[in-house]
């Protein structure tokens, strides 16, 4: 029994120690972290690091999603030649982690690698496409030059920034917000083998996956916090004794990789770790909400926009039946007549899946743009679920022959996403319940497979989201509306209106005519009804009550650390 | 005996390639996109999704990327593991050492009480400590390895606070293992070496619940094994004749029964030592402990080519060595079995 206390009392003063420190923040999460390169940052999880480590030219000003502010620039830039050249003036005196100096050569290397790189994997493409004219690195497109590059991105005789643009891009600015366009320490990215910044081996490094790049292993940049070290097990980062800000109040931040849910949970509510990445919104309600030491900030913004797809031309047979109007199938073309799509979206029961799939935290949104963008218009209308409507439009379409004739779609879900089914789970129930001819098959499917289908078009209706990339309306609205749009092959509609406006729109910098086009698309698109819009979830989060620095007020949903929607270096604990 | 070796440790290459060729035929079933899809991180990598496929080659012929694939394997290089962020012969040398210290940690009891329990209980058969050890091997053995380590977990460290969570170390000597010396890989023998007996402690702490789960979960088949095994010795004609010749029941029990009951234990573990060290899966996974089990979870989850062929490649190594050791240890445990 003695022996026992012994253990025991050794086990207590071992599990003691376990609390975390007040000057440590420290982060449970299942997620990995793939890269620590900016050059090749395009995903949350490496961003969240990268984004405290290096620091870009401009930056969101504190939760606004529409006004930018400069970070190592010393102010916005300013922009001549009718919106095609912008001239930044660089901050002074900063200092990279190695302890070399930031100069504007930095910079130059920074943006250049970006486009010579430009690998698939990257974030890349957006940038080339503002500063080269197209999405694609030197491989696949030959029209692009060394020469091209290197007078793309430049530094003048008074040590300014320079980027000279093929044509105006009012998105130019918020693009460079993005965390993969941070500005790194070229003279030690050389020192360690990478890129040397001349066209001597420019050649080499076209398309280059830089994953696992030197610059990975080894970041230096101009962030409030530099890595120590990564293992198995833990990241960790301490804060840079050289940084050129305000000193941050958390001196170490360590980033744990712990898969098990439980696991976390339990770290979390005995104060071990201070954020873990939760499991969901049910799942967090009912474990973590309300508990003691717990700190949980609801109805944060969200900037995901998920719409179900109604392709205009299926190109799989196997989806079309009978492949006519026979109550045994569609023809290819089947929601090209508008009057199809208005019955569908009326027939969707917008508020039973905010109840059901979102616990009664959603939003239904007017447009496919989250409502914290530029560019959102809330008074567009939306659909609502309504049984006569939708019957109504069923009457008409095709010229009564749907009504009369009856019709079998299959449509496919994203096998394992329980919200994706319910989603359509509700839809079949609603439409079959106007017309006993009206059968809809819905039926799971590999994600992958998804993909590469409904790309080429092959997918009758499904359901696709989109995150940004940038606080640009552009991002979403071209993606999803205009007929080269990235999602077009996926809903294969062409609306010469919707064109125009979203070229114009991509063609100005007057921020009330861009809102005005964008109203116009919204309007439109409503009107035509191209996409049953899926009600946005509402954000949540939750701390440790003793973390400050995390509120609603200061939450930007575009910084890569969700958890709290900050940098570190804003972040303290009491 | 030196024969045997060299004869086994030949075919340890012809086994990989076999295993290789096998693996990389059968990612072929996969489609393109769907070996893409371990590359993707985001949905907007997503949507680049045929420009990673023309980077990568995954439309060209299978011998085309089997040839890609063995060459570089070859010069040592067996890629990039997207689960670890890292080389997958960086991310072995970095692992495997956490698993071997975890199996050290846990065959031994799960041998030596095996062995012990399996004994007593045939010893007493049909009595009330074989009644007892019964239920609970039938209970052990049903338990999943998923549902008794969240238990522990939730009761050890949630609610009593005796054990550490999840991971090797804790947080304030995470920034501490910067500064040790490495000399064996193993993290708390190397603390040791590096006179931190303090990490030491803290690592052997980290390791209790996910080798208690280990050790109540893989325990029981020994028992069973073990007390069938001796059981038939028991009543086998040599150990009538020794009892016969008047010798103590002590001696006849341990020198002739259970001598020739560990055979099966030896062959038993073998299995046990290659899942140890192949990785065991869930209790990696459920205690975040940093082994190469947690990234084939992690790997097997994301599609990771070139992390499953290192892992079998790995495995298969690990089996053709431990299975040439259980070889040899037949011979020293039964005379009667020679290899020359």
């Amino acid at each position: 029994m003695k022996k026992l206390a012994m253990l025991s009392t050794l086990l207590l003063a071992g599990a003691a120690l376990a609390v975390a420190p007040k000057d440590t923040l420290v982060v449970q999460e299942a997620s990995d972290i793939p890269t620590l390169d900016p050059g090749v940052t395009y995903d949350t999880a490496s961003g969240a690091i990268v984004e405290n480590i290096y620091e870009t030219l401009v930056t969101y000003k504190g939760a606004s999603l529409r006004d930018l502010e400069p970070l190592l620039a010393t102010k916005l830039p300013t922009v001549t030649n009718g919106g095609k050249t912008y001239t930044f003036d660089l901050r002074k005196n900063v200092k990279f982690h190695t302890g070399n100096t930031m100069t504007c050569r930095d910079a130059e290397y920074s943006f250049e690698r970006n486009l010579v790189t430009n690998s698939a994997e990257s974030g890349n493409w957006f940038i080339s496409e503002s500063l080269l004219g197209t999405q694609a690195n030197a491989n696949d497109d030959k029209s692009i030059t060394w020469a091209k590059i290197d007078k793309a991105v430049e530094c003048n005789n008074a040590g300014q920034l320079v980027f000279t643009l093929p044509q105006v891009d009012p998105a130019f600015l918020a693009k460079l917000a993005y965390t993969g366009q941070s500005i790194v320490d070229s003279k030690h990215a050389i020192s360690i083998g990478e890129w040397k910044g001349t066209e001597a081996d420019w050649k080499n490094w076209v398309g280059k996956d830089l994953t696992d790049s030197n610059l990975n292993k080894q970041p230096s940049g101009t962030g409030a916090y530099r890595l120590v070290r990564r293992d198995a097990n833990a990241t960790l980062l301490q804060a840079f004794d050289g940084y050129w800000g305000k000193k941050p109040a958390i001196k170490n931040v360590v980033i744990q990789k712990v898969p098990e849910i439980a696991a976390r949970q339990q770290a979390f509510l005995r104060g071990d770790a201070d954020i873990i990445e939760g499991g969901g919104r049910s799942v967090d309600t009912e474990q973590i909400k309300g508990k003691p030491g717990v700190r949980w900030i609801d109805n944060l913004p969200n900037t995901s926009a998920t719409a179900i797809f109604m392709n205009q031309k299926i190109q799989d047979p196997k989806l079309l039946g009978s492949g006519k109007l026979d109550g045994k199938g569609i023809p290819a073309n089947f929601f090209s007549d508008v009057n199809v799509r208005r019955a569908f979206s009326y027939a969707f029961n917008y508020a039973q899946y905010i109840q059901d799939v979102q616990q009664g935290q959603g939003k239904q949104r007017t447009m496919l743009l989250p409502d914290s963008f530029p560019g959102y218009d809330p008074k567009v209308k939306t659909y609502k679920f309504d049984r006569k409507q939708a019957e109504a439009y069923f009457k008409r379409a095709w010229g009564g022959n749907v009504w009369k004739n009856g019709f079998t779609l299959t449509a496919n879900y994203r096998a394992g996403s329980v919200g994706a089914q319910t989603m359509m789970e509700i839809l079949k129930r609603n439409v079959e319940a106007l017309n006993p001819k009206f059968k809809i098959n819905i039926q799971p499917k590999q994600w992958s497979e998804m993909l590469a289908d409904s790309k080429s078009g092959k997918e009758a209706m499904i359901s696709i989201g989109w995150a940004p990339d940038y606080a640009d309306p552009d991002n979403f609205m071209y993606t999803f509306y205009a007929s080269d749009g990235f999602y077009s092959p996926r809903s294969n509609f062409k609306d010469a209106s919707l064109d125009k406006w979203l070229k114009q729109a991509r063609q100005t910098v007057n921020v009330a005519q861009r809102n005005r086009l964008y109203s116009l698309v919204g309007n439109r698109a409503y009107e035509q009804a191209y996409y049953m819009l899926v009600p946005a979830p509402v954000n949540y989060t939750f701390v440790r009550d003793n973390l400050q620095g995390v509120s609603a007020a200061n939450y930007n949903p575009l910084i890569s650390f969700s958890y709290t929607g900050t940098f570190w270096k804003e972040l303290s604990k009491k | 005996m030196l024969n045997f070796i060299v004869r086994r440790l030949i075919q340890v290459p012809l086994v990989m390639l076999a295993l290789s060729l096998l693996i990389v035929g059968l990612t072929q079933l996969l489609t393109p996109e769907q070996r893409a899809a371990g590359y993707i991180r985001s949905d907007q990598q997503a949507a680049r999704l045929e420009a990673i496929i023309e980077e990568r080659g995954l439309r060209d012929p299978f011998i085309v990327q089997y040839g890609k694939w063995l060459g570089s394997t070859l010069q040592g290089d067996l890629g990039f593991s997207r689960a670890s962020g890292q080389d997958v012969v960086q991310t072995i040398r970095e692992r495997l050492p956490n698993t071997v210290e975890l199996t050290l940690l846990t065959a031994l009891p799960i041998l030596l009480l095996g062995i012990w329990l399996g004994t007593l209980s045939a010893l007493n058969k049909d009595r009330l400590i074989d009644q007892i050890l019964r239920v609970l091997t039938i209970i052990g053995y049903s338990l999943p390895t998923f549902v008794l380590g969240i238990v522990l977990l939730a009761v050890f460290y949630g609610y009593l606070g005796w054990l550490p969570g999840a991971g090797q170390v804790s947080i304030l000597n995470q920034f501490a293992l910067g500064d040790l010396k490495r000399y064996t890989g193993l993290l708390s023998l190397d603390a040791v070496l590096n006179g931190r007996w303090d990490i030491a402690w803290d690592v052997l702490q980290h390791m209790i619940l996910p080798a208690a789960t280990l050790t109540v979960v893989s325990v029981t088949t020994f028992v069973k094994v073990m007390r069938n095994s001796m059981l038939e010795a028991l009543t086998s004609d040599y150990v009538r004749t020794a009892r016969a010749k008047g010798l103590a029941e002590r001696v006849v029990n341990n020198k002739h029964a259970r001598r020739n009951a560990l055979l099966s234990i030896v062959t038993l573990g073998g299995f046990l030592i290659i899942n140890l060290l192949g990785g065991s899966l869930i209790t990696e996974f459920i205690f975040g402990y940093p082994g190469v089990g947690l990234w084939m979870v992690d790997a097997g989850l994301r599609l990771d080519i070139p992390a499953v062929l290192g892992f079998a490649l790995l495995s298969a190594l690990i089996v053709v060595l431990v299975s040439t050791a259980v070889d040899i240890l037949y011979g020293v445990v039964d005379p009667r079995v020679r290899f020359d």
